[in-house]
């Protein structure tokens, strides 16, 4: 079973459109948006709603609803220079 | 029966305005100790609210030295402090006790990674000011071990996030954290085939986006000492949009930390 999802950019705006299969993990969803909007090397989070998702976690753990909005976020790692 | 007053009394007291707040423990926050790691942008703007809120016991630990560019995000250094030669804990504290002479403010020289889950004992709560996540890591993890609250801070540019780790209720860093992290964390340390090498990229990094995360790590410091509740649980800050959201995360049942102690 597929589930089609839009991921927006939370930096530019922008959505894709991505075919998951249950199997597929958040951090795949990470990856596969990262790679075609080519960002830069850094820490990304997903957010579905009002939560975060775990990296582990599969896509027929999320309720994920056919056409669902998720959100790919930079997880910032400075503060220190 | 009313209480007894004079004209100007209470402009006197220093923390007279925090003390209208009704919530506000003031006097545990004056007695609780609380360990800062990190001195560089974020260490100095959380240094200089929990002094003016009313902390009066605070230890800070980094590693590093100033250099000419921290000068722009940090509140406590000076122009000249460069070439002191003075690291930036020491410097953090002798400018803090210039903001309240009554502070015992302790510098602390060295690596988050020399502290282990003893070392944390005894603070009320941690805040980690850090840049690097294999460096938030250690400390959440030993936080979250000695049952320490954590609240981490984090800045890239126009966005930031807080996470406020309240053990063991709430979920911790790692929980939340991904192969994107661990990829981020991977290529600080790129081995040579002789040597390991330590790369410390430079980060986009401005002061208003710093003074808002530190002050809303500071406010979690307050509210729990206070006996309010954490965020829950994750702070995402956009600056350019003037958005500020907080998003809820699980506990990961696969995160170290969260594995149920096994008795021997």
């Amino acid at each position: 079973m597929v589930v089609r999802v839009r991921v927006r950019n939370a930096e530019t705006g922008a959505t894709v459109d991505m075919e998951l299969e249950m199997e597929n993990t958040v951090e795949e969803i990470i990856e596969g948006v990262s790679a075609y909007w080519e960002k830069d090397p850094g820490a990304y989070v997903i957010r579905k709603g009002r939560r975060l998702l775990r990296g582990q976690q599969k896509v027929q753990e999320l309720d994920i609803q056919a056409n669902e909005e998720l959100e790919l976020i930079p997880d910032p790692e400075g503060g220190n220079r | 029966m009313a209480g007894l007053i004079r004209p100007g009394v209470m402009d006197q007291d220093r923390h007279d305005r925090t003390k209208r707040i009704p919530w506000v423990d003031l006097s545990r926050i004056g007695s609780a100790k609380v360990l800062v790691v990190g001195a560089g942008a974020l260490g100095n703007e959380a240094v200089k609210d929990l002094v003016l809120f009313g902390f009066r016991h605070v230890d800070v630990l980094d590693m590093d030295t100033v250099v000419r560019s921290n000068l722009s995000r940090c509140v406590l250094f000076r122009e000249g402090d460069q070439s002191s030669g003075k690291g930036k804990a020491s410097l953090v504290a002798e400018r803090a006790r210039e903001l309240d002479p009554e502070v015992q403010i302790r510098a602390m020289e060295g690596k988050v990674q020399s502290l282990g889950p003893e070392d944390m004992k005894g603070y009320g709560i941690i805040l980690g000011c850090l840049d690097n996540v294999a460096a938030r890591l250690h400390l959440n993890a030993n936080a979250y071990h000695a049952r320490v609250p954590y609240v981490d801070g984090g800045t890239e540019g126009f966005r930031g996030r807080v996470q406020a780790v309240v053990p063991p209720l709430t979920p911790c860093l790692q929980c939340g954290m991904n192969r994107s992290h661990f990829k981020v964390m991977e290529r600080r340390f790129s081995c040579t085939g002789q040597d390991t090498v330590f790369y410390q990229p430079k980060m986009a990094a401005e002061i208003t986006t710093t003074s808002i995360i530190a002050a809303a790590q500071v406010r979690e410091a307050v509210k729990v000492l206070s006996g309010r509740p954490a965020i829950a649980h994750v702070m995402h800050y956009d600056g350019m949009a003037g958005t500020c959201e907080i998003l809820g995360l699980d506990i990961d049942p696969g995160c170290p930390n969260h594995l149920p102690t096994k008795l021997s």
